[in-house]
């Protein structure tokens, strides 16, 4: 899976699940401020991507450092190189 | 001129808020020990949310007057069954007291310096007033619920901290689920003219005319195919959109 493949992912789940048009997801769209997400927005964020890529990031750590949209592409190509080790 | 109207402003309104304060809380609190010594829970509850409101109302309307005027507008529908969940913009730390213009039984969701005031927070406390950062979110859903099956409203301010610049923050969506799980209308209440009555920061008050718009009731079969985050959006640019009108002149 490349960057671009997660990248359109990515904002495909913040497009389904939030309805939030395409124009506002911009890698350093803050996902609070500009985005509007709510801590409890976070919650379903995290079940969609787990959904999404078939991953398990409910319980890392490095989930409350997310910031920006760019933050989640990074961190979810981590996760995923992670995997492939 | 302006600055001895301020002044005579806040010197009348201080000494009033103080003496009316200082009177009107031990006698309303006495009025609600006789009701909860004399009628069950409920019934004392109910009356001690009306006292606030009454107090919320004369704090408000009365004592600034006529430094400043309060405009209230109701757009609401009143064929709509309550309980209401009132979602309101947040500008100023007159918006609690302002709420006192609600004619129903409230509780207010507010933040945790609401109940860190002298006697105030106290009373709030005792009313069932909910500090939102203090408790989870299961709790607050739990009890919100609650208080909405027993007839109460519930009053927030999702923003959860005040506008400095008269834009519409960004909306926490604690409330809208309960919505969503409850299906109680939803009334936005829009206020502008009070980011001065005090200014963030101060406690000095400027004269000036309060607006207060409640908005058309959102009922269940408006908003039930909504996603939360979709709901407070929505909710958030209806009060977006009049808040900048009212700016204008509405």
């Amino acid at each position: 899976m490349t960057e671009q493949d997660i990248i359109k992912m990515v904002n495909e789940v913040f497009a389904d699940s939030f309805e939030i048009e395409k124009g506002k997801l911009k890698p350093e769209a803050n996902i609070f401020n500009d985005l509007g997400l709510d801590s409890l927005d976070i919650v379903d964020l995290v079940v969609a991507l787990q959904k999404k890529f078939g991953i398990t990031i409910r319980s890392d750590e490095r989930v409350r450092n997310i910031r920006t949209l760019g933050d989640i592409y990074q961190f979810i190509l981590i996760i995923k190189k992670e995997i492939g080790k | 001129m302006r600055i001895l109207k301020i002044a005579l402003l806040n010197i009348i309104f201080y000494t009033l808020f103080i003496t009316f304060t200082s009177i009107a809380i031990p006698f309303l609190g006495s009025l609600v020990v006789i009701f909860v010594l004399l009628f069950p829970k409920r019934l004392a509850l109910r009356r001690l949310r009306r006292a606030i409101s009454w107090y919320g109302a004369v704090i408000i309307r009365i004592l600034p007057f006529p430094f400043v005027r309060l405009r209230v507008k109701d757009y609401s529908n009143n064929d709509v069954a309550g309980p209401y969940l009132f979602v309101c913009n947040h500008r100023a730390a007159s918006d609690p007291f302002l709420l006192g213009v609600l004619p129903y039984e409230c509780i207010q969701v507010a933040n945790i310096w609401t109940f860190r005031l002298p006697v105030l927070g106290f009373v709030a406390k005792l009313a069932g007033y909910l500090s939102v950062r203090e408790i989870p979110f299961e709790d607050f859903f739990k009890k919100t619920c609650g208080l909405l099956a027993e007839g109460v409203c519930i009053a927030t301010f999702p923003e959860g901290t005040r506008s400095r610049d008269k834009s519409v923050g960004q909306f926490h969506g604690a409330i809208f689920r309960v919505a969503l799980e409850t299906k109680r209308p939803i009334v936005p209440i829009c206020i502008t003219g009070n980011e001065s009555i005090p200014p963030v920061g101060s406690s000095i008050l400027r004269p000036g005319l309060i607006k207060i718009h409640l908005l058309p009731a959102i009922i269940w079969e408006e908003y039930r195919d909504f996603s939360p985050f979709k709901l407070k959006n929505y909710v958030r640019d209806i009060i977006a959109k009049e808040v900048v009108l009212m700016d204008e002149g509405k």
